[in-house]
C-alpha cells in the first residue's frame, strides 16, 4: 500500500526513515530515488547522506545543523515537488554485463553448501521449478530477456539490488535458510523479487544461477574505469545480462586482470517512469520468453 | 619530519580509524567505519595536537607493539591496556614524547575493551575521503586491513607537545562492574513489537554475546513478541515476524533477526530485510566500544531530542578546554 502522505520515522539521533509505502511496488522505489535526486540537487545544510531501498529512504542528518522537525518539513516540501510517480524522470545508464549462466563455479558453491550445511539440489533447477519454467535453460533466457533496474547499491560495496523491469521476466524464489557461509565472487543470485551480484566472497541467501567475470567495484582502483568512481553502478542504473560461454568467460577474465577490458555502459539517459508504466500496461504480463 | 612506525606485534585487529569516518557513501554500499568510542578517540588526538578527527589507531582487546623510527608525540586513551614504553609504564590520558628507536607496547585490556593510540600525523592514504579501515571492504587504513607484523604506518609532520593531560571529569567513565546503561530511541520499527515486548526489552538485562565485532553486537536476553503488523503482512516481507522488505539500516539500529537482536555498528551491512524496533543513538556508542562479551546492558529509553542533547554534551568535551598541563 502506498502511504499518502509518506511516513517519517526516527532512527536514533541522526537518521530518519522515510517510508513511501509498505509493499514492493516498484513505484515506491521510483519515489525513493526521486527524493534521493531531489535531496542531492537541494544540497540542504545538515543532510549528510541517503540510503534508498525498495519502498523507503534512510536520510542521515547532523542535528547541530538541522532539527528533526525541520528536516521532515524540507522532505515534505521536496516530495511535494516530485509530483506524481508518472511525472518522475531519473538519470539512468544501461550497463551490459556478461554472465555465464549455469556455470561450474557457483554450482560448486551450492554443492559445498549441500554437503556441509543443508542438502539441496541445483539452484537454477529450483528457481525454474518455483517459477513454472521448463528448465534451467529457459531460466537463463527469461533472466537475460530484460533490463534489470538497480533499486539500490547496498549491503556490501558496489552490490546492486535489482529487479526485472519487464514483468514477463520477473522471478520470485525463497532465499536460503540457513544462509550460505561463503559465495562465489561475481555470482548472480536471485531471491525474493531481486537479482543481485555478489561483490565480496561473504555469506548470502540468494539462489545462484550464474557468474559474471566483470568486477563491480575495486578498492585498489586498478582498472581505469575505477579511477574516478569506486563502484560501477548507481541506484537507478539498469543492467542487461549478456549470456556467454566458458571460453568467453576466461577471455574476459584475462582482459579484466590485465586492465584492457572495455566496460560497456551507456551515457546517462532520462528514464521516464510514465513511459515505462505505459509500456508495461501494454504487455501480456503472463507471457514468458 | 616524516617517518614511520613499525609493527612488531599487531594486537587483535588493530586498525587505523578517523572520525567521523567514511560519510556519504551509503549509496555505494559502504558503512561509515570509524572509532566505536569516538569520545576517547578524539581526546587522544587533541592531546597530541592533531585535529580531533585525525587518523589514529583503534586497539581492540589486545593492543599492538610498535617501534618508532623517528621521535614522536603519542597518547593512549580509553581502556587500560597497561601501555609500556621500553618497559616503563605509560600513563593513560596524557601526551608523551617517544624517541626514535623506542618501542611502545600495549597488552590486554584491563578495563574497557578499546584503547586509542594517537600519534601526531598518521598519514595512510584516504579512500573515499576517509582513512578509516573497513576490514570487510578491504579498504582504508593500512592496505585495507588490520595491522600486520612488519607493517609500516606512515607518519607525517606533527606539532604535538608532551606533558598534556585530559582533565579527569572530561574523560568517559569506563564501567568497572561490567554493567552499562545504554540509551535507546524508539523506532523506526517499534510498532512491530507489542507493548509487552517493548516493556520486556526496556526492563530486562541483555548480555553482550561473544559473537560480536565491529559489524554488530549480538545480545542475549528474553523473547520478543510482536504486533499484527509483524505477523499479518504481505508475503513479499518474508515469513518470519522480524522480516520486512529490504530497507536501509541506521547505524546503531537494534536489528532483530528472528529472536536475536544485533546492534548494528560502524562496519555494518548498510541494508537488509530485518526490522529495527529501537536505535542506539551516538551518545551511547562510547559505552558500546568499551564493553566486552559477557557485560550487561540496561537500556534507557530517551527521546530523539534528549539523545541529540547528550551527543552535544559529549562533543563539547572533545576540545582543548578538556586539556590541562600534566
Amino acid at each position: 500500500m502506498k502511504f499518502e502522505p509518506a511516513k517519517f520515522l526516527p532512527g536514533g539521533d541522526h537518521f530518519m526513515l522515510v517510508q513511501f509505502g509498505d509493499d514492493a511496488s516498484i513505484d515506491l522505489n521510483f519515489m525513493a530515488l526521486g527524493l534521493t535526486a531531489a535531496l542531492k540537487a537541494a544540497a540542504l545544510p545538515g543532510v549528510v547522506d541517503t540510503n534508498p531501498s525498495y519502498n523507503s529512504l534512510v536520510v542521515e542528518y547532523e542535528s547541530d545543523d538541522i532539527s528533526y522537525a525541520d528536516l521532515q518539513t524540507q522532505l515534505e516540501r521536496l516530495i511535494g515537488g516530485l509530483g506524481s510517480v508518472e511525472e518522475l524522470e531519473l538519470d539512468s545508464r544501461l550497463a551490459y554485463l556478461p554472465v555465464m549462466y549455469l556455470d561450474p563455479w557457483t554450482r560448486e558453491c551450492v554443492a559445498d553448501y549441500s554437503e556441509k550445511i543443508t542438502r539441496r539440489g541445483d539452484d537454477p533447477d529450483f528457481v525454474a521449478r518455483e517459477n513454472g519454467l521448463e528448465d534451467a535453460k529457459q531460466l537463463a533466457r527469461v533472466h537475460s530477456g530484460t533490463e534489470h533496474w538497480v533499486v539500490a547499491v547496498c549491503s556490501t560495496p558496489g552490490l546492486p539490488l535489482m529487479r526485472a523491469l519487464d514483468p514477463r521476466c520477473a522471478l520470485t524464489s525463497p532465499k536460503y535458510n540457513p544462509p550460505r557461509t561463503w559465495t562465489t565472487l561475481g555470482a548472480i543470485g536471485v531471491g525474493g523479487l531481486s537479482t543481485s551480484i555478489y561483490t565480496t566472497p561473504g555469506p548470502g541467501g540468494y539462489n545462484l544461477i550464474g557468474r559474471t567475470p566483470v568486477p563491480l567495484w575495486d578498492p585498489r582502483q586498478r582498472h581505469p574505469i575505477f579511477k574516478h568512481r569506486v563502484v560501477l553502478l548507481d541506484a537507478a542504473d539498469r543492467v542487461k545480462f549478456v549470456p556467454i560461454g566458458e571460453e568467453e568467460f576466461g577471455y574476459i577474465e584475462a582482459r579484466v586482470a590485465d586492465g584492457s577490458y572495455e566496460f560497456n555502459i551507456t551515457a546517462y539517459q532520462r528514464f521516464s517512469v510514465g513511459a515505462y508504466k505505459k509500456w508495461v500496461a501494454s504487455l501480456n504480463a503472463d507471457g514468458r520468453f | 619530519m616524516t617517518g614511520s612506525v613499525e609493527v612488531l606485534k599487531p594486537g587483535l585487529e588493530t586498525c587505523v580509524q578517523d572520525y567521523p569516518g567514511r560519510k556519504g557513501a551509503f549509496g555505494m554500499g559502504f558503512p561509515p567505519s570509524g572509532p566505536l568510542d569516538a569520545w576517547s578517540f578524539r581526546l587522544a588526538n587533541i592531546l597530541v595536537g592533531n585535529a580531533a578527527g585525525a587518523a589514529a589507531l583503534e586497539c581492540q582487546f589486545i593492543g599492538p607493539a610498535l617501534k618508532f623510527t623517528a621521535s614522536a608525540v603519542v597518547s593512549v586513551c580509553g581502556g587500560d591496556m597497561a601501555a609500556k614504553l621500553d618497559g616503563a609504564p605509560v600513563a593513560l590520558w596524557q601526551s608523551i614524547a617517544v624517541n626514535a628507536g623506542q618501542a611502545l607496547e600495549l597488552g590486554s585490556a584491563l578495563t574497557g575493551a578499546r584503547t586509542y593510540l594517537a600519534i601526531a600525523g598518521v598519514d595512510t592514504p584516504p579512500f573515499l575521503g576517509s582513512r578509516s579501515t573497513f576490514v570487510l571492504g578491504e579498504c582504508g587504513g593500512l592496505d585495507g586491513a588490520a595491522l600486520k607484523v612488519g607493517g609500516e604506518i606512515p607518519v607525517g609532520v606533527g606539532n604535538g607537545a608532551p606533558g598534556r593531560k585530559v582533565i579527569e571529569k572530561c574523560r568517559p567513565a569506563i564501567s568497572q562492574n561490567h554493567r552499562w546503561q545504554i540509551e535507546v530511541c524508539a523506532g523506526p520499527n517499534d510498532d512491530w513489537i507489542d507493548a509487552a515486548g517493548q516493556k520486556r526489552f526496556l526492563e530486562s538485562e541483555w548480555k553482550l554475546s561473544p559473537k560480536s565485532n565491529r559489524v554488530g553486537f549480538r545480545l542475549e536476553g528474553p523473547e520478543w513478541t510482536f504486533t499484527d503488523k509483524a505477523t499479518n503482512k504481505a508475503p513479499e516481507n518474508g515469513s518470519d515476524p522480524s522480516n520486512t522488505i529490504d530497507h536501509g539500516y541506521p547505524i546503531g539500529a537494534i536489528n532483530l533477526c528472528g529472536q536475536t537482536p544485533i546492534i548494528l555498528l560502524h562496519d555494518t551491512l548498510t541494508l537488509g530485510g530485518f526490522i529495527n524496533p529501537f536505535t542506539v543513538p551516538s551518545c551511547a556508542f562510547w559505552k558500546l566500544g568499551q564493553s566486552r562479551p559477557g557485560d550487561i546492558y540496561d537500556f534507557e529509553l530517551v527521546s530523539v531530542a534528549e539523545a541529540q542533547a547528550r551527543k552535544r554534551a559529549i562533543n563539547a568535551l572533545c576540545g582543548e578546554d578538556s586539556i590541562e598541563a600534566a
